[in-house]
C-alpha cells in the first residue's frame, strides 16, 4: 500500500510555510501567537505545547483539504493523531511540584491533571476537531518526530485507519531551557497529513510527497547503510540529524548535498522529524526533485532513524 | 490474525516475576502501604501501591521505572529464549516516562538528562537494543504499543517484537490525581458503590510476540483494536468504549458469547467503572452474566501505562493455569455492572480459553486486546 504526504502545516515563530522552513533566516522573531492563528477558543487551561499542536493541526488539515469552516470533510474515524514531543509536559510537571511543595495539593488547580499526561497533545487536538481514529504520542527521543511519521504510516498500511494527523512540538519555557542546558527549544509545531494514496485521490486530493522505506539502528552509518540497501538508490539530498556538535563524516553518502535544519532553527528535539519532513516537501515544491533521505538522531544519541521521501508522481 | 506470545515478564507492588505476581494476585493479596518515596505531608491521599526497592524507605532514587521495565524485558526474552536484542523492536507503552526522575532533578538536583526521559538510551545501554520505541499515552499505553507490535509483524516488517509497559509514581501525577477526587481514597475498589477512588502503582509488564510458535507458547493474540473518543480530556465516553471493544472482536472474529473472561480496566474511579460497565454490558448485552470477569487493580494499584499488559500478562496465566484472581474490596457492585460475573472473596477455578483485556486512558483513548488459550 502507498502513503503519501496530502497535508502540510508549519508554525514556528519565523516560518508558516513548508518552503519558509528552507529559506528563513531571521535570527530574532516574535514567538508565536496561537490566539492570532486559531482563535482564543479552547485555549484557556491549555498548555504551551498543546496550544501550537492546535495550530499546525488546524493548518495541516486545512492544507488537506480535510477541513473547512463547516468541519470536517470525510468521516471522524478515518482520522488518527500521531503527536511527537520529548519536552511537551516538562513545564506542567515541574510546575505542579513547585505548587504541592508550596501550597500542598489543595493548591494545585484540577484543569491541570490532564496535561500532567504526556500524551495531552495527541488528545487533545483529536478533541479540538473530532479525530476518532486512533490516538498515539511518541515520545521517542531524538528520533521521536520521524518515529512519528512511521508509526503514522505503518496505521495506514496496516488498515487501521486512512489518514494520519501528524504532529511535532516542542515548546520553550524555563523548565525545558534549564533541561536543555540553557538552549531554546523550538517553540513552535509542524503537522503533516499521511493518507492512503488511493483515497487520496479519490477524493482528488494535492498530493506533496509519497512516504517511503524507514528503519532504526544503533548509528548514522549503520541506519543509512541499511536504508540504501532497502531503497536500492542514492538519494539527492540529505536531511541531517540534530547533533550535540558532532559531525556526520562526509564520507557518508559522499557528494550528496546536505542541509542541516536544526543548525537554522534552533533545538527541534521531538518535532524535528516532522519538520524535516515539511522542509523536504518545500524543497519539492522548489523544485528539487530525486529521493531524500531524513535523519533523526546522531551517533550521540541511543539510535539513528531515517525516512525516504519521494517527490509526488504527477497523475 | 493469530501471534504467538512465547514469554512474558512483569513485576508489581504484590510480586516480582511472573510466577509470584500471579500466585500473591490469586491469593488476594494487595500491595498497597503508606507512601514509600516521598514525604507525604503535602498529600490527602498517603497511600499507594509501590515496588519496595528503594535503597532506604523514604529516600527516591531516580531511574526506578527504567530499571523494572528491564527486569521485566529481560524476564520476558529470557522464558522465549531470545539472547540477542540488537534488531527485536522493543515497545514500550508508558503514561510518565522517566518523570519521575525529572522530578528528582528538578527539585533536589540529581544528574539528569533529557535523553533519559524516553527508555531507549537506557536499553540500548543495558540490553543493546537498537530499535526502541516509547510510547507515552497515558493509561491504555500498553496495549497501544501491543496493537503497533501485532502491525509490525502483520506488515512482515519483524518476525519477533518486545511490548513492555511501565509506570512508578510522579508527585505531580499523584498530587494532581487526588486533587480531583472529593475525599482522598485509601484503596483502589473497583465497581464498587463505595469506591472513593484511584491510587498509583508502580509496576512494569513485558510480553515476546512471534510469527511462529516458541519452546513455549503462552497464548495467541487474536486481535487489538484502539480508537479515541474525541469526547473529553479526562472523563471516558462510553460510546467510544464499546465501539474499541466491537471492533476487538471483529477483528477476532469472535462474539461475546464466545469470551469465558474480562480483565476490566476497572480503575476504582466513579467515571470509569461506571462507563466501562456501561459498555460492557451494552456490548455484552444478554451475555453480560456469561465471562468472568476480574479487576487487578484492587491488588496492584493503578500502574497506569503498564496496566493493559500486566492484564494480558494476567490473563495468559489464568488461561494457561484455569485460576482467575478476585476482585478485592469489591461487596456492592454498581448498578451498571450489577449482572457481571465478578470473581469475589477468592479465586476462582474455570475451564477459560478465550479473554478479553481493557485499557482506557486520558483524553479517551481506548484500547481492547482478544487473547485465546493453546490446548
Amino acid at each position: 500500500m502507498k502513503v503519501v504526504v496530502t497535508g502540510v502545516g508549519v508554525t514556528l515563530p519565523r516560518a508558516s510555510s513548508a518552503q519558509s522552513l528552507l529559506t528563513a533566516v531571521a535570527r530574532t522573531a516574535e514567538p508565536v501567537n496561537p490566539e492570532t492563528r486559531v482563535g482564543k477558543k479552547g485555549l484557556r487551561y491549555k498548555d504551551r505545547a498543546t496550544q501550537l499542536g492546535y495550530c499546525a493541526a488546524d493548518a495541516a488539515l486545512r492544507d488537506a483539504g480535510l477541513l473547512s469552516e463547516t468541519g470536517l470533510a470525510v468521516a471522524d474515524n478515518s482520522v488518527g493523531v500521531v503527536a511527537s514531543s520529548n519536552l511537551g509536559n516538562v513545564d506542567t510537571v515541574t510546575g505542579a511540584l513547585d505548587t504541592i511543595a508550596a501550597e500542598t495539593t489543595m493548591g494545585t488547580s484540577p484543569m491541570q491533571l490532564p496535561n500532567a499526561s504526556s500524551n495531552v497533545i495527541a488528545t487533545s487536538v483529536a478533541i479540538r476537531f473530532g479525530l476518532r481514529g486512533p490516538n498515539l504520542m511518541v515520545c521517542n527521543g531524538a528520533t521521536s518526530g520521524l518515529d512519528a511519521v512511521y508509526w503514522a504510516a505503518n496505521m495506514i498500511s496496516a488498515g487501521r485507519v486512512t489518514r494520519v494527523l501528524v504532529l511535532g512540538v516542542e515548546p520553550d519555557n524555563e523548565p525545558v531551557r534549564k533541561l536543555l542546558g540553557g538552549r531554546r527549544a523550538i517553540d513552535g509545531a509542524v503537522g503533516l497529513v499521511l493518507e492512503d494514496a488511493d483515497a487520496a485521490a479519490e477524493r482528488g486530493a494535492r498530493v506533496h510527497a509519497e512516504v517511503g522505506r524507514y528503519t532504526r539502528a544503533g548509528g548514522v552509518r549503520k541506519c543509512v547503510d541499511q536504508l540504501s540497501d532497502m531503497d536500492g538508490g542514492v538519494p539527492a539530498l540529505l536531511q541531517l540529524p540534530e547533533t550535540g556538535g558532532a559531525v556526520v563524516p562526509p564520507e557518508i553518502l559522499d557528494g550528496v548535498p546536505r542541509y542541516d535544519l536544526a543548525k537554522a532553527w534552533g533545538v527541534a528535539s521531538g518535532a524535528l522529524g516532522v519538520m524535516q519532513c515539511a522542509a523536504t516537501i518545500g524543497w519539492f515544491e522548489g523544485r528539487g526533485a530525486g529521493p531524500v533521505y531524513v535523519l533523526a538522531g546522531s551517533d550521540d544519541d541511543d539510535a539513528t532513524a531515517g525516512l525516504v521521501l519521494q517527490r509526488a508522481e504527477v497523475r | 490474525m493469530s501471534w504467538y506470545i512465547t514469554g512474558s515478564g512483569a513485576v508489581a507492588s504484590v510480586g516480582r516475576g511472573v510466577e509470584q505476581l500471579f500466585t500473591n494476585l490469586c491469593l488476594g493479596q494487595t500491595g498497597l502501604a503508606p507512601l514509600r518515596g516521598f514525604d507525604p505531608e503535602p498529600y490527602r491521599a498517603r497511600s499507594a501501591y509501590e515496588i519496595d526497592d528503594r535503597p532506604e524507605p523514604g529516600r527516591d532514587v531516580p531511574g526506578r521505572a527504567t530499571s523494572v521495565l528491564v527486569e521485566a524485558i529481560t524476564e520476558a526474552a529470557r522464558g522465549a529464549g531470545i539472547e540477542d536484542l540488537t534488531d527485536v523492536p522493543i515497545l514500550v507503552g508508558t503514561g510518565l516516562r522517566e518523570l519521575r526522575s525529572l522530578e528528582l532533578w528538578w527539585r533536589d538536583g540529581v544528574d539528569f538528562s533529557a535523553d533519559r526521559l524516553h527508555f531507549g538510551t537506557a536499553l540500548r545501554e543495558r540490553l543493546g537494543a537498537e530499535i526502541t520505541y516509547t510510547f507515552s499515552n497515558a493509561c491504555s499505553a500498553s496495549l497501544y504499543a501491543l496493537a503497533m507490535g501485532s502491525d509490525l509483524l502483520a506488515l512482515d516488517a519483524a518476525d519477533t517484537v518486545i511490548v513492555a509497559g511501565v509506570d512508578v509514581l510522579t508527585e505531580s501525577m499523584h498530587g494532581l490525581l487526588e486533587r480531583v477526587h472529593a475525599t482522598p481514597p485509601d484503596r483502589v475498589r473497583p465497581f464498587d458503590r463505595n469506591r472513593t477512588g484511584v491510587l498509583m502503582g508502580d509496576g512494569a509488564a513485558a510480553i515476546v510476540l512471534r510469527r511462529h510458535p516458541g519452546p513455549r507458547t503462552q497464548g495467541l493474540l487474536r486481535s487489538v483494536s484502539v480508537n479515541c473518543d474525541a469526547y473529553h480530556v479526562t472523563a471516558p465516553d462510553p460510546a467510544g468504549i464499546a465501539n474499541a471493544m466491537r471492533a476487538s472482536h471483529e477483528l477476532a472474529g469472535v462474539k461475546p458469547e464466545d469470551i469465558d473472561l474480562v480483565l476490566l480496566h476497572g480503575t476504582g474511579t466513579l467515571l470509569n467503572d461506571e462507563a466501562e460497565a456501561t459498555a460492557m454490558a451494552e456490548v455484552f448485552g444478554e451475555h453480560s452474566g456469561g465471562p468472568l470477569m476480574t479487576a487487578i487493580k484492587s491488588m496492584t494499584g493503578h500502574t497506569s501505562g503498564a496496566s493493559g499488559l500486566m492484564n494480558l500478562v494476567v490473563g495468559l496465566e489464568s488461561l494457561g493455569s484455569g485460576v482467575v484472581p478476585p476482585v478485592v474490596g469489591l461487596s456492592d457492585p454498581v448498578d451498571e455492572a450489577a449482572d457481571f460475573r465478578f470473581v469475589l472473596g477468592e479465586a476462582a477455578t474455570a475451564d477459560v480459553s478465550v479473554a478479553q483485556l481493557n485499557a482506557f486512558g486520558f483524553g479517551g483513548i481506548n484500547a481492547v486486546a482478544i487473547v485465546e488459550a493453546v490446548r
